[in-house]
């Protein structure tokens, strides 16, 4: 088998990416690609790691946005307190959701997460005095981080608020490469290639799939946290079935071949996103048409686009990587 | 109250039918393709803005039935041909983000052409006034709507259990393998499925738009319902279909009377009550 590189190395070029970022383009949408990158990631957890199709991801990152928005409207809670609350709120909401769903494999898992990601947009839709229901949750504050001996950070500030984000997205990564380097990684892939031959192995593949399942979930929810802060509103679109759809666009659009491919997704997923918008209100047609054109004629997604390029440049020789 | 009550429950009986007319739909294509199809509610509301389009233009409401099928039909013949066959022999994650992205350009599509505001029509004149059952009183269109729903399903289950098509598509269904080898054109098959599926779905948007008129969310909360009656149902199982969508429809319809900003959470209760009490839904296989 091959080995995989260190998680120190891989993290470190994760922030180096994330450190070029913010000179490469308006902050912002650096902010935003950070943010939809962590999102990516768990999702990409689920998908290529554990083999677990979720169509209902969008549903944990809008319980961590509420959660969130509405802590920091109605409260005075510190920054951190908010993020874990809503880290904890959706992993929580996501050890229900796969309690009920794991056991179901294949098509029926991914038809119960799109079922309970519609029942949480509905509860979100219809609880309007918690979720701001179909007007979105608005005027969400971002708190100032207090470092006893150092001072305030004022979070308003885009550049210290990116930095935040970035410090999260490097932590994100670092943690879901080293739990996918580690044995319940291992479990995870090999339930994906095998699932009753794993079980009979000895391992509890319910298990470690739960617990992909709320890692994800959380990670989601901190990412729905970072976005409802980012526009300081936590819009009801976010949490629907398009966000999902979207959130599996992105892995398959990055590759799946690499843990850099969601990240690579997501970046691609904020660029189209805003260069359709600028085009056109319609722009979801677009957007439509170019998941159409990638899954049939780019089913590799980015790295594939990079592997052939190469070799294009050197010659028909050059080395396949993975499938 | 009583008679309230009545009424609700016969309205939620018509529009349960047309849940299970829309979960059977949707039932085919997952059976053929084993694939959920995430454009079904796009279909769905492309037949009712079809047949609020016939009939605006002054066809008459049979034509405009008919067209709010077929109209459908051959979309979902041309997404199938073009993409959904394509990509068969891969991982169905691509299927599925597919038909995430035929759904995304049908519903732009919907508004480019008909606008965000809701639109309404009158059923035609024989259909409109009520029955007067004593207790309370039928909607004479309320009535059409289940009767219709239900003479399609009829129709569909014959065309299923009956017919040499219907025993092919099953075959389809249960070892696309084993099918092919026995001579049976499975890619052909297919293609009627899906067209079959998709029609059905725009027969229901056809047959709601003089009831519920056509709005731009109508898909996006069809192809929800739709997706919970199967898993209430069961997989798989076409008489699940059929009681879960009634199901669901009586307790929106119901429910509405008490709590009328519940009733759309409620079907997501009845849901999770029935995964915890019967994993596999009411009529599906373990």
């Amino acid at each position: 088998m091959q080995r995989k590189p260190s998680t120190y190395l891989m993290s470190a070029v994760a922030a180096v990416l994330a450190l070029i970022a913010p000179f490469c383009m308006p902050i912002n949408i650096a902010t935003e690609i950070v943010i939809f990158s962590i999102f990516a990631l768990a999702t990409y957890l689920l998908i290529s790691v554990a083999g677990l199709y979720s169509f209902g991801q969008a549903a944990f990152f809008g319980v961590g946005g509420y959660i969130a928005g509405y802590l920091y409207i109605n409260t005075d809670v510190p920054l951190f307190v908010g993020l874990l609350l809503a880290a904890l709120g959706s992993a929580v909401a996501a050890l229900v959701v796969g309690m009920m769903s794991i056991k179901r494999i294949g098509i029926y898992f991914m038809m119960l997460t799109f079922a309970f990601n519609q029942m949480i947009f509905y509860l979100a839709y219809s609880w309007h005095s918690v979720t701001g229901g179909e007007d979105g949750l608005g005027g969400i504050r971002r708190p100032d981080i207090t470092i006893p001996g150092v001072g305030k950070i004022d979070l308003s500030n885009h550049v210290n608020f990116y930095v935040l984000c970035a410090v999260l997205f490097v932590v994100v990564f670092a943690g879901l490469y080293q739990m996918m380097r580690s044995p319940l990684g291992l479990v995870l892939s090999a339930a994906k290639q095998n699932m009753r031959r794993t079980d009979s192995l000895g391992f509890s593949v319910y298990r470690a799939q739960l617990l992909a399942f709320v890692v994800a979930g959380a990670a989601s929810g901190v990412a729905g946290a970072l976005f409802a802060m980012l526009y300081r509103i936590m819009p009801i679109d976010a949490i629907s079935w398009h966000s999902s759809g979207t959130a599996v666009f992105m892995v398959i659009i990055g590759g799946m071949s690499s843990i850099f491919g969601p990240v690579i997704g997501a970046a691609i997923f904020i660029w189209l996103q805003g260069f359709f918008s600028l085009m056109w209100a319609r722009w979801p047609l677009l957007f439509g048409v170019f998941i159409i054109l990638v899954v049939l004629f780019l089913k590799g997604g980015a790295i594939e686009l990079f592997d052939r390029v190469r070799r294009l440049v050197t010659g028909a020789r050059g080395e396949r990587s993975a499938p | 109250m009583i008679s309230l009550l009545a009424a609700q429950l016969l309205n939620g009986l018509a529009i349960g039918m047309i849940y299970a007319l829309t979960a059977f739909g949707l039932s085919i294509i997952k059976g053929l393709l084993n694939v959920p199809n995430f454009a079904h509610g796009a279909f769905y509301a492309l037949g009712a803005y079809v047949c609020y389009a016939a009939m605006h233009a002054g066809m008459p409401f049979a034509l405009a039935l008919a067209l709010s099928f077929i109209a459908p039909a051959v979309v979902g013949t041309v997404v199938e041909k073009l993409g959904v066959a394509r990509l068969m022999n891969g991982p169905y994650l691509y299927q599925l983000l597919f038909l995430f992205g035929t759904a995304l350009i049908l519903e732009q599509l919907i508004i480019i052409v008909w606008g965000t505001v809701g639109l309404s029509v009158t059923p035609p004149e024989w259909l409109q006034g009520a029955f007067d059952l004593g207790f309370t009183y039928l909607p004479k269109y309320l009535a059409f709507n289940g009767l219709m729903a239900a003479l399609t399903i009829a129709a569909v289950w014959l065309l299923i259990e009956r017919t040499r098509l219907g025993s092919q598509i099953r075959a389809g269904i249960d070892k696309r393998e084993m099918a092919q080898c026995l001579g049976i054109d499975v890619s052909r098959l297919i293609t009627a499925g899906f067209a079959l599926g998709t029609g059905l779905a725009g027969l229901s948007g056809g047959l709601v738009v003089p009831l519920l008129g056509a709005n731009s969310t109508m898909g996006a909360e069809m192809l929800s319902i739709a997706f919970v009656v199967l898993v209430i149902g069961g997989l798989g199982s076409l008489y699940g279909a059929l009681a879960a969508g009634i199901l669901v429809g009586v307790i929106q319809s119901v429910s509405s009377v008490f709590a009328p900003s519940a009733s759309t959470v409620l079907i997501y209760v009845a849901m999770v009550a029935t995964l915890m009490i019967r994993p596999q839904g009411l009529f599906g296989e373990r």
